[in-house]
């Protein structure tokens, strides 16, 4: 077996044994409580490939029913990294009840142009095969991946702007999906023209995938920091006027 | 071919974007060890009179328009900054405060909790006034009065204040602060 076939299946194998680490590692630490939806997520991909992996050793190896099972799974796989998304959304929005409103309107309105986008792009593409399901899972995966990651973004420029903590794992599992969306978009998007082959595009997707699988357990395992619970010094410019406001405050 | 360009350079950018805010999360840690560095000085009562609404009239009645229209321009450039340097503030307050909402002591943690409240309110009120304001300033003769930034401010400036005092009761505001 040449070195590339054997990393390639390298690169198939390794991730989904480091989630099954993962599902057991947010099982015994009480994760699933916080993150069901990320739970379920890396319960599917595992389960995904215990099904795939069996329909390739069976006398149907890597053809026409493996994809059809392969395109059932990318689909199902990309609607509960949708949900995932939103359960990021909801821990978020949760801690800052304030930001509640604007946060829901964010990602209803982000859904919206990014869907309008995404659509209208995938309309556009042509399709470069003959294999009609093959051609509509990609053309659906690409919408998918420019929902996924534009969403991610918006919820990070959120968080960003109104300067909101994350918690260690949240953010892991945000950062793992986006920079997967991302390049998944990027591939997609590059091997519809014909840029780059198949076998290019797999490696890349794939070893990517490893990448976030490795930043899903790094944060994961990683304790949350201590943050200071006083306030530090502040300048003395501002001392005067918080003192007066503080007289104020007495008289009231 | 111009579509996959567009879609391979955006999740490039999305990707550098996502690297550099994985990065990023140090200089949080940053901000909270060295807030001095990071608060910059706001004189609310100046503030006010920028955007008092009397204070215009009283401008536009007797300037002539053209004089009028430049002085507003640069009144609002001014607001602007105030409005940036008020919403920086509250960054940083909100996340000095929001270490503080985990306290054990009840009155501590509802201080700090009302801050992050109204940080985060400064800070979502901030990003609906500076667009009107730089539209004040494309047309100088819109009435824009943004005073509710200022008494947010205070609010804010109050309630570090106060959360100041609950965490150094024995040593006063000064040393708290």
């Amino acid at each position: 077996m040449p070195a590339l076939r054997i990393f390639w299946y390298y690169l198939w194998i390794a991730p989904h044994v480091l989630q099954g680490i993962i599902l057991f590692a947010m099982v015994r630490r009480g994760l699933y409580r916080q993150f069901p939806m990320f739970l379920l997520y890396i319960g599917f991909e595992v389960w995904q490939f215990g099904v795939l992996w069996t329909t390739s050793l069976s006398h149907l190896h890597f053809g026409g029913g493996y994809f059809h099972l392969y395109s059932v799974g990318l689909v199902l796989s990309a609607a509960v990294r949708f949900a995932v998304i939103g359960e990021l959304f909801g821990l978020l929005l949760a801690r800052y009840p304030v930001l509640t409103g604007p946060g829901r309107s964010l990602l209803r309105g982000a859904t919206a142009v990014l869907l309008l986008v995404a659509v209208g792009l995938a309309a556009s593409a042509p399709g470069n095969g003959a294999d009609f399901l093959l051609n509509v899972t990609y053309a659906l995966d690409r919408v998918a991946s420019i929902l996924q990651s534009g969403l991610l973004i918006s919820l990070f420029v959120f968080s960003r702007y109104f300067a909101l903590s994350w918690r260690n794992q949240a953010f892991g599992i945000a950062l793992g999906l986006g920079i997967l969306s991302s390049i998944e978009l990027a591939m997609s998007a590059v091997r519809l023209y014909g840029v780059v082959s198949g076998t290019v595009f797999d490696f890349v997707v794939m070893g990517t995938y490893h990448c976030c699988v490795v930043i899903w357990i790094f944060y994961l395992a990683r304790p949350e920091p201590v943050r200071p619970q006083t306030l530090h010094p502040l300048p003395e410019h501002n001392l005067d006027i918080w003192n007066q406001e503080l007289q104020r405050l007495l008289q009231q | 071919m111009t579509i996959t360009l567009i879609l391979a350079v955006l999740a490039f950018l999305a990707l550098v974007f996502l690297v550099r805010l994985a990065k990023g999360r140090a200089s949080v840690s940053k901000v909270l060890e060295n807030p001095t560095e990071h608060i910059r000085s706001v004189d609310v009562e100046a503030f006010r009179n920028l955007v008092d609404p009397g204070e215009e009239e009283f401008l536009r009645t007797n300037l002539p328009p053209a004089e009028f229209r430049r002085i507003q321009r640069e009144r609002l450039r001014a607001a602007v900054e105030y409005v940036s340097c008020a919403a920086q503030n509250a960054g940083v307050l909100l996340r000095l405060a929001d270490a503080g909402r985990r306290s054990s002591d009840p009155a501590t943690a509802e201080a700090a909790e009302k801050l992050v409240n109204n940080a985060l309110r400064l800070r979502l009120y901030a990003l609906h006034t500076i667009p009107r304001l730089y539209l004040g300033m494309i047309f100088p003769g819109a009435r824009i009065s943004p005073v509710g930034i200022a008494e947010s401010y205070e609010q804010m400036t109050r309630q570090v204040v106060l959360l100041g005092c609950l965490q150094y009761p024995t040593r006063g505001v000064s040393a708290a602060l």
